[in-house]
This record gives structure tokens, sequence and C-alpha cells, in this order.
């Protein structure tokens, strides 16, 4: 087999598993979480008819969703009403290609770096994706040609911008750290040492204020309460999405969730130590399969989290929003790298 | 390389939809298209970045350009709730013939200095010459040594546009 196709075939398996995965077992289990533990929290059991524990209760409602009409408001843009929830959509699922999912696995005789593609430019990519997401929430609430949307459209970018900036800022000291924008790289990182002589060299140690910006401003970004202000049910009945019906709408609700998911894996990726295990090294075959299993738990924690506070804080009001992310997490990010600055220099990490 | 390879085909590809994206940005009446066929424009250039192995530009270029400056167009054209334009009436012949002519102008000095410049090195860099990872290090140590006073003066340009708009935004209100 010439190096060339072995390469293709080996990214093609790649791609197949983190799709597998992502789309058929996380996404639609995710549904079925968020209800159940929604039912949980607000002391009533949630969906528990459809299949043993309501387990197929996603299936249920994606089915609901297929079926239903599709309305398209008769003053909407059609052209970009029809597009807006793909611009969200692809962003959303081609985020998971610079994620590393697991250590370097031998297989048929050849090193398979667990990720995708390990490009040089790493979370740049992330960033760069999740920017363009912006334009489908911008531009629902736009070609529908509603006041609620239109509004949902309009804050969703003030939102997302504001932070972006934070997020970057705290994302630029972890790199800081690692000396690489590779993210397979920033993992190996964390994974090779400790810090104080005894803690994991997990950035969410020497960089805490950095990680709490980063999964605050995560939030944010991918619009989940406290910070949902672009669909916030009270005020503009659902925000960008109000006009969007049937399987449009389930992009919205896919693209959402699967920027949950992604987020999550950043999370546990830059600040987590992604696949490693503290003290321990992972090697061999089973050390590989073991290190995506570790990459799996912190990441379904985070995911966990997401819903956990969905269910459990208030929505902001929206400059209380725009006071959080410009005046107290983007002062708080840079002095967070310069603290950052101060340790590498030092040699503390 | 062969005449016809298939970085070839992305480069016309990228090329064609970052030139017919500019024009429809300039021939549409609807101010949110014309912000998003600049979009466009803007992922057509990133692509040519990626060909000519410059990934870090692409991304800066997507993450910049097109995820946060034209996001704030959008933002201030929807507040502002700016509508179709109304067809030209052409109350204006001088600045029309004067624009043109500008346009011309520009057009030719780009075109003689494009036909004038040096040959280019056959062929286009290959993406397996990527530089190797040490490419943005490399960028930042540039960027505070030898650019060191353009850097900051860049720097120093932002900073008195960001108070600018916050001195006129202020005297607005009160």
């Amino acid at each position: 087999m010439s190096p060339t196709l072995a390469a293709a075939l080996e990214g093609a398996a790649k791609i197949a598993f983190v799709w597998a995965c992502v789309l058929g077992a996380v996404l639609p289990n995710l549904i079925w979480v968020e209800r159940r533990m929604a039912g949980f929290i607000q002391d009533r059991p949630g969906p528990n008819r459809v299949g043993p524990f309501g387990l197929f209760q996603a299936v249920a409602d994606i089915l609901k969703l297929l079926l239903k009409e599709d309305v398209v408001p008769m003053y909407a843009d059609r052209l970009l009403h029809t597009v807006a929830p793909l611009i969200l959509l692809v962003p959303a699922m081609t985020t998971f290609a610079v994620i590393p999912f697991g250590s370097t696995i031998h297989l048929f005789g050849r090193d398979i770096s667990l990720v995708i593609a390990d490009v040089n430019i790493g979370i740049l990519y992330v960033f760069a994706l999740t920017s363009v997401g912006v334009y489908g929430l911008v531009l629902a609430g736009w070609s529908s040609n509603s006041k609620y949307a239109l509004l949902g459209g309009l804050r969703s970018s003030a939102q997302v911008i504001s932070y972006e900036l934070a997020m970057g800022i705290a994302a630029i000291s972890v790199f800081l750290a690692a000396g690489s924008l590779r993210l397979q790289r920033v993992v190996e990182y964390q994974a090779s040492g400790t810090f104080l002589g005894f803690l994991p060299l997990w950035n969410c140690f020497p960089q805490a204020v950095g990680c709490l910006i980063f999964i605050v401003s995560a939030y944010a970004e991918t619009n989940r309460v406290p910070f949902d202000l672009p669909e916030a049910e009270a005020e503009l009945v659902a925000g960008y999405h109000t006009e969007y019906s049937a399987f449009r709408f389930g992009m919205f609700f896919m693209a959402e969730y699967l920027n949950l998911i992604a987020a999550s894996a950043m999370m546990a990726t830059l600040y987590f130590g992604g696949w490693s295990l503290p003290y321990l090294h992972l090697t061999g075959i089973f050390g590989s399969l073991a290190s995506i299993a570790v990459f799996a738990a912190k990441t379904g924690f985070f995911i966990f989290l997401f819903v956990w506070v969905r269910w459990t804080l208030p929505r902001f009001r929206f400059d209380q929003l725009m006071n959080l992310g410009w005046k107290v997490f983007l002062p708080l990010s840079l002095l967070n790298l310069l603290w950052t600055g101060a340790l590498v220099l030092w040699g503390v990490i | 390389m062969p005449a016809f390879s298939g970085q070839l085909v992305v480069f016309g590809f990228a090329s064609f939809f970052a030139l017919a994206f500019a024009v429809l940005m300039v021939v549409q009446r609807t101010p949110v298209r014309s912000v998003l066929s600049l979009v466009v424009t803007f992922f057509g250039l990133s692509v040519l970045a990626v060909l000519l192995a410059a990934p870090f530009i692409a991304a800066l270029q997507i993450f910049v350009y097109a995820g946060a400056i034209l996001v704030l167009f959008l933002f201030v054209i929807m507040l502002l709730n700016l509508k179709e334009e109304a067809a030209d009436e052409d109350d204006r012949p001088v600045q029309r013939t004067l624009g043109l002519l500008v346009a011309l102008a520009l057009g030719g000095l780009l075109a003689g200095a494009t036909l004038r410049a040096p040959a280019p090195p056959r062929g286009m860099p290959s993406l397996s010459s990527i530089p190797s990872p040490d490419e943005i290090p490399a960028l930042g140590r540039l960027l505070f040594s030898d650019y060191l006073l353009a850097f900051e003066a860049l720097s120093l340009l932002l900073l008195v546009a960001a108070v600018g708009a916050l001195l006129l935004s202020k005297r607005k209100f009160e």
C-alpha cells in the first residue's frame, strides 16, 4: 500500500470514528440526559415512556422534527433563511478535526496520532470556525424579517464578539505555557510533569483564573444559560430561531449541542490534561485505548456541567452580560496572561 | 509540477470566488448582502493563503476579518436597520465621473506594477513544503525585533481610533 493511500485511509478512519462517536453516541444521549436532568432538578420524572428509562426519547424527538411541516415566513429572505442554519451547523461539525482524542496508537505497523488533523495553528482553527458560526445566528435573525428574531441576532453578534476576546486571551496563556499552538503538544505538555512538585501540570492549576474565564466564556459563546440572551424566551419568544420550524429548527438544535460538545472537549484539552492521566503514563495499545476513555470521561464531565448549570442558574440581563465581558473578564484575562508570563519567565511551569 | 494539478484547480476556484464576490459586494443593493459577499471574498483569500503554505495567515484572515470585523459591520447595519438603497438618480454627475477616473487610474497603476514585476518562480509552493511548526514563533520574533517600530506604531494607531470612537459616542449622549 502506498504511503499516500495509507495516510488517506487513516484520515478517513479517524473522521469516521469521531463522527460516529459524536453524532451517533453523544448527541442523541445528550438530548435524553438534558431532558432527564431537567426533570430531576425540577423534581419531576422527565420523559420516561419511550423505551427503557425513556432512552429512545431522542429518536422520537428527532423523528418529530423531521416529519413536521417546514414553514418559511412570507416576507423572509428565502435564500439566507435557508442558508443560515447550514452556516451554523457546518463549523460546528468541523471543529472536532483538531481536537486530540487520544495518545498515539500503534496499529498495523503505523504510529497513528489520535487526532484528525494536528495542524500547527491548532486552536486558531477552532476560534476561526466558531467565529464564522455567528453568521448563522445573525443571518437567521435578519432573514426572518421579524423583530424578535432580529433582536436575537443582534444580541448574539454583540455577545459572541465580546466574549471571544476574553476567551482568546485566556487561551493565549495556555499556549504561552505549552510553547505551541498544536493541541496534541498542549496535552503532551500537561502530561509532562508536576506543578509545585505535587499537583499535575494541568493548566487549570497555574492558570485558575484563565480556566474560569475560558469556561464561563464558552457558555456565552455557545448561547447556553445563563447567557442564552439571543433566544431569551421571556423577552424574545425564541430569539433568532423564532421563525424556524421542523428540521430547520432541528439544525439549530443540533448545532447548539455540537458546539456544546466541542466546547467541553476544548475545556478538557486546554485546561484538564486532555487524554492524559496525572502521575501515570499510558503505554501500549491498551494505554492508547485507555487514553480515549479518559478523554471521553473528562469531556463527559464538562457536558454534564453544561446541563447542570442550565437547569440551575437564572438568565443574565444584557447589560450585566456586557459588563461582565468587557469590564471584568477582559482585564482579568490580561492579568492572567501577565501572571502566566511571569511563571514561564521564572521557570515555575 | 504538472501543468494541471489539484492545487491549480483549487487556486482557480478560490480566485474566481474571491473576485466574483468582490464584484457582487459592490453591485449588491442590500447592505447585508454586500457584507456577506465580502465574507465569501475573504474565504477565497484565506484559501489562497493556505495554497501559499501560510495557514497561520489563513486562520487570521478568517478569525479577525470574517469573524470579528465583518460581524461588527453586520451588527451596525442591522442596528441602523438599513434597507435597500434607493435606485440611483444620478444627481451627482461630477462625483460619478471623478470616481470612475480614480478607479481607472488605480486599476492602471496596479496592472502596470504587476506587468513590470519580475516573473515569479514557476509553479506554486507545494503543500508538503508547509514550514515546520516554528513558523509562528519565527513570526512573533520578527514582529518584536525587526518590525518592532511598525508594530508598536500600528497598535498606537488602533488605540487612538478606539479612544476617538469612545469620545465621539460619549459626546453624542451628553
